[in-house]
């Protein structure tokens, strides 16, 4: 990793000369909350923000796209090309760029998946510092520091960024586009001291203490039952979540009947069809089981196989869920055995 | 295609697909469905007065017959048979459902399509929150403003809370809608619990018939 320094006031001029051959992506305001969005006005950013509605996930992975057109009278596909913008998102948090790496397991390996490589390809990460919310939990999964997966990452110093570059890429573009300096002795000591004080400043601490074990130990809690009696099964949770990726995929005919296309679309363990089979099976007949599941999944199954939890503590989930789910009441509720 | 509405022109004795719009009102309506059950190899029930009663239901909620003799007057002569307003689907079984007022076109295209086909109905099951998630729709009860699309039928995108209108329930209810956990939202978020249930009336009020 090599790094820069650049005056606060000459960020827009990055943000400019990006637009001239990316579309950017960054958060803007909606309502007197955040969204990402394109942007070609640098003054439309909104880099103060605490999280958005939405994680960048949808930038790689849509909430619905068409993966391919076919002919019905031959079974021939017509068209699977994927359509790929080369774009920058702008302003990530740490949290959301370890999500990204969480999803690049499932959507890469074995099982590569090109609608979203592709799109991983195109696209250069510029991350930004934060500050913790009255949701944020990151620091419990060690998700507040991100160390690869972007290209630029800019800590805020005040008047000034200390601008990571973990790419050739990402040192080009700011070479290219924005004044910037070496690093000085000085600039080293200020990072230490703001990442210091944000780790300081989280107001959330779960316990997470041997977690899987108690997920297996308390596999027949009643405290799923009391989540499932509250759950909406609204789906709400996966929709924001940055780590989820479940999806459905249907086949739309036209009209005509001679060509369709066949659509993925987000789906969600809440919902009662997710794991309904052939002949009516469904293996999560209860919301309780659905609930239980999720949980399970995130913080063990994904875990035993990729050595990392599915979460990294946005805080989405908390914001969204209707019912006040959340996953520190989740875990609060496995340590103790009451449901808060 | 046969549209009494538009042609006085002689019904015919069987049907491929027979849409039924509107909630029964009177006798003659509740003849015509059997009728129209017997004749019809596909049935659909189109828009939410088919569907779930709609806004005619709620004239059942109360004394019917009071409430109409306040609406048009005593003495006035009223349609023969008439009666507390129904939705069809509480009178035959039928095929294929498309909720909502007014429907969505591209809905009921795809249900046609379906029918077309022989493909069983494939109507949407789980409340709306989800995609009004994916929208980036700011949620309305999380500034103490009633909604009711945790327990309405998705289907719609969330057409209204994109527009800024609340959810009002059009769809219906969902199947998997949890309403003892809905009632325990709103009075998390300072509602009272039993508007969500008079809210709902105003599209479901005859939501204990439907079929």
């Amino acid at each position: 990793m090599f790094f820069r320094v650049i005056d606060k006031a000459r960020l827009p001029d990055l943000v400019k000369g990006l637009a001239t051959e990316y579309e950017v992506i960054a958060p803007i305001a909606k309502g007197e909350q955040f969204v990402y969005a394109a942007v070609t006005d640098p003054a439309d950013m909104r880099l103060d923000y605490d999280t958005t509605l939405l994680p960048p996930k949808r930038f790689f992975f849509p909430s619905e796209e068409t993966l391919m057109r076919f002919r019905v009278a031959d079974n021939e596909v017509l068209d699977d090309e994927v359509y790929a913008a080369p774009r920058v998102l702008f302003g990530l948090h740490p949290c959301d760029i370890n999500a990204l790496l969480l999803m690049d397991n499932v959507f890469s390996g074995k099982y590569e998946d090109p609608y979203y490589l592709r799109r991983r390809e195109q696209t250069l990460l510029i991350g930004i510092s934060c500050t913790p919310s009255e949701t944020c939990f990151c620091n419990v999964w060690d998700t507040n520091e991100v160390h690869w997966g972007f290209d630029v990452f800019l800590t805020d110093l005040g008047d000034r960024y200390f601008a990571s570059c973990r790419t050739v890429k990402g040192a080009e573009i700011l070479d290219r586009f924005v004044e910037n300096r070496q690093v000085t002795d000085q600039d080293t000591t200020d990072f230490q001291s703001v990442v210091h004080g944000f780790k300081n400043s989280f107001k959330r601490v779960a316990d997470t203490t041997q977690l899987p074990v108690l997920l297996d130990a308390k596999f027949d809690s009643p405290i799923w039952d009391e989540f499932g009696d509250r759950c909406l099964s609204c789906g709400a949770c996966s929709m924001v979540c940055p780590t989820c990726y479940c999806f459905d995929v249907e086949d739309r005919l036209e009209p005509d009947q001679k060509s369709g296309v066949r659509v993925r679309t987000w789906d969600s363990c809440q919902f009662k069809e997710f794991a309904a089979v052939a002949h009516g099976q469904n293996f999560r007949e209860s919301r309780a089981s659905r609930v239980k599941y999720r949980y399970y999944h995130k913080q063990w199954g994904y875990l035993s196989k990729f050595e990392r939890v599915l979460c990294v503590g946005c805080g989405r989930c908390a914001r969204a869920c209707p019912a006040g789910i959340t996953p520190e009441n989740v875990i609060a509720a496995l340590q103790t055995g009451e449901v808060r | 295609m046969y549209w009494q509405l538009t042609s006085s022109g002689h019904l015919p004795d069987e049907y491929d697909v027979a849409v039924i719009e509107g909630a029964a009102t009177t006798g003659e309506h509740i003849e015509t469905l059997r009728k129209v059950r017997e004749t019809a190899a596909v049935v659909i029930a189109l828009g939410t007065c088919a569907v779930t009663g709609g806004i005619p239901a709620l004239a059942g909620t109360l004394d019917y017959d009071a409430r109409y003799g306040v609406v048009y007057g005593d003495g006035i002569a009223v349609a023969r048979g008439r009666q507390v307003p129904v939705p069809v689907t509480s009178v035959i079984a039928v095929d294929y459902q498309v909720p909502g007022c007014p429907i969505d076109p591209a809905e009921f295209v795809k249900v046609l399509s379906r029918a077309l086909m022989g493909l069983k109905d494939a109507i949407p099951v789980d409340p709306m929150c989800a995609i009004c998630k994916t929208e980036e729709n700011i949620c309305f009860l999380d500034q103490g403003k009633a909604c009711l699309g945790l327990v309405t039928r998705t289907g719609c995108g969330a057409k209204c809370v994109s527009l800024s209108r609340p959810c009002t329930g059009c769809r219906g209810l969902s199947p998997e809608a949890n309403l003892p956990a809905a009632r325990r939202v709103y009075a998390d978020k300072g509602l009272d619990p039993a508007e969500l249930d008079r809210l709902f009336d105003l599209y479901n009020a005859a939501r204990e018939v439907v079929l």
